[in-house]
């Protein structure tokens, strides 16, 4: 089992798309997928066309299993929902029996092939505890200047955790909103790559179809299967980017 | 001793490589002169236009040095020589004056089932001097 977190403390990079996105693609390629949900909005659940609830509340502060709490969405795609009642369990890692793993010992019991977590653009005790219950960080990110500088905290911050002996197995940086006509994209492009180096996956391009798959409560693959945003886009007789191409890559890794 | 100065390559993602490439040479060709800027568009489309007609087959040497050497004595393109022997082969086999059957070898390649023994003919071209 792999489990992947998906964090960036800047709002609005596509984490939750990407989440739900590479999430379902796993469900229909027959895995059997969790989606966590530890964003207090809980659009994890709108987005499937489903109502958010207190799952991980339930979870964590109120001790019923995993099998209790998780709603299947689709077919092998289970999800862990959140609400505002994802506040109070911040408020439980304050007890003396609750650590920053508990998330971490819950989930690696479980039967499921890959665990996706989709983070809240924060940097508090929940977010320490999606990193450490996780395997291979996703970092999604704008294609500009304060979108990267979240990048650059998430690697600070599993640096630290890395210190305090948690063992990533590694991470990946995933430009999202790409536009391949303008400037700052190819100068920010660049620049991650040259910092950053493989750890750069191809990027998903801008896509207006993403926007609108969360109003109808479908995922990519059932509201645009052949949108720009999941096949790439064009480059002579290929296609470049997408979620699809980072699917077969995440995909390579869960193999492994 | 002198140390070089060394740089470690990274090692990027081949697709996202590949899309620098393009993006740098796109970012490059927008601070040129509007003039080389459509010349360089109208390369690219040229280029493009081609990719459609182009085709690697493995043929005999002696085949393609016969199909050289008429090209230049007519001063024609290779392309449309080539282009035109097969269109004769095409509207043969499908009005049958030429069959394959006479040809066909088993294969021993998992690939195929069949292979084309062309000494024959090869040997008859030679014998009638069309080939040297």
């Amino acid at each position: 089992m792999k489990i992947f977190a998906f964090a960036n403390q800047k709002g609005g990079v596509g984490k939750t798309t990407t989440a739900i996105t590479l999430a379902h693609q796993f469900a229909i390629d027959g895995f059997r997928t969790l989606l966590v949900d530890l964003d207090p909005q809980g659009h994890v659940a709108i987005c499937l066309g489903l109502e958010k609830g207190p799952g991980l509340y339930r979870l964590l502060g109120q001790d019923e299993s995993l099998q209790e709490v998780v709603l299947p969405a689709r077919s092998n795609l289970d999800i862990l929902t959140s609400d505002k009642s994802t506040e109070k369990v911040k408020r439980l890692f304050t007890l003396a029996n609750f650590s920053e793993k508990t998330l971490h010992h819950l989930l690696s019991k479980s039967t499921y092939d890959v665990i996706f977590i989709d983070m809240a653009p924060s940097l508090d005790v929940l977010h320490l505890s999606g990193l450490l219950a996780s395997d291979w960080v996703i970092i999604p990110t704008r294609l500009d200047a304060l979108a990267i500088d979240g990048v650059k905290e998430i690697a600070l911050t599993m640096a630290e955790l890395s210190r305090r002996g948690h063992p990533f197995f590694g991470y990946s940086i995933l430009p999202t909103f790409f536009e391949r006509t303008t400037r700052e994209s190819f100068l920010q492009l660049e620049e991650l790559t040259r910092v950053f180096g493989s750890h750069v996956l191809p990027p998903i391009p801008q896509d207006t179809r993403v926007r609108e798959a969360p109003a109808y409560g479908k995922t990519l693959m059932e509201y645009a299967p052949h949108c720009t945003a999941l096949l790439g886009i064009h480059a002579n007789d290929h296609r470049i980017g997408g979620y699809i191409q980072v699917f077969t890559r995440l995909k390579e890794m869960v193999n492994e | 001793m002198n140390k070089k100065e060394l740089e470690r390559r990274k090692v990027l993602d081949p697709t996202v490589a590949e899309l620098l490439a393009g993006m740098e040479q796109r970012q490059a060709e927008a601070q040129m002169p509007v003039r080389t800027r459509q010349k360089k568009a109208r390369e690219r489309a040229k280029i493009q236009s081609r990719k459609e007609a182009r085709a690697t087959y493995d043929l005999p040497p002696v085949i393609r040095s016969a199909i050289r050497e008429l090209a230049a004595q007519h001063n024609l393109p290779i392309s449309q020589l080539v282009s035109l022997a097969l269109i004769r082969f095409l509207n043969d086999y499908s009005s049958e004056k030429i069959a394959l059957g006479p040809y066909k070898h088993p294969s021993h390649s998992p690939k195929y089932d069949w292979v084309l023994d062309l000494s024959g003919e090869l040997k008859k071209m030679e014998k009638e001097g069309t080939i040297s």
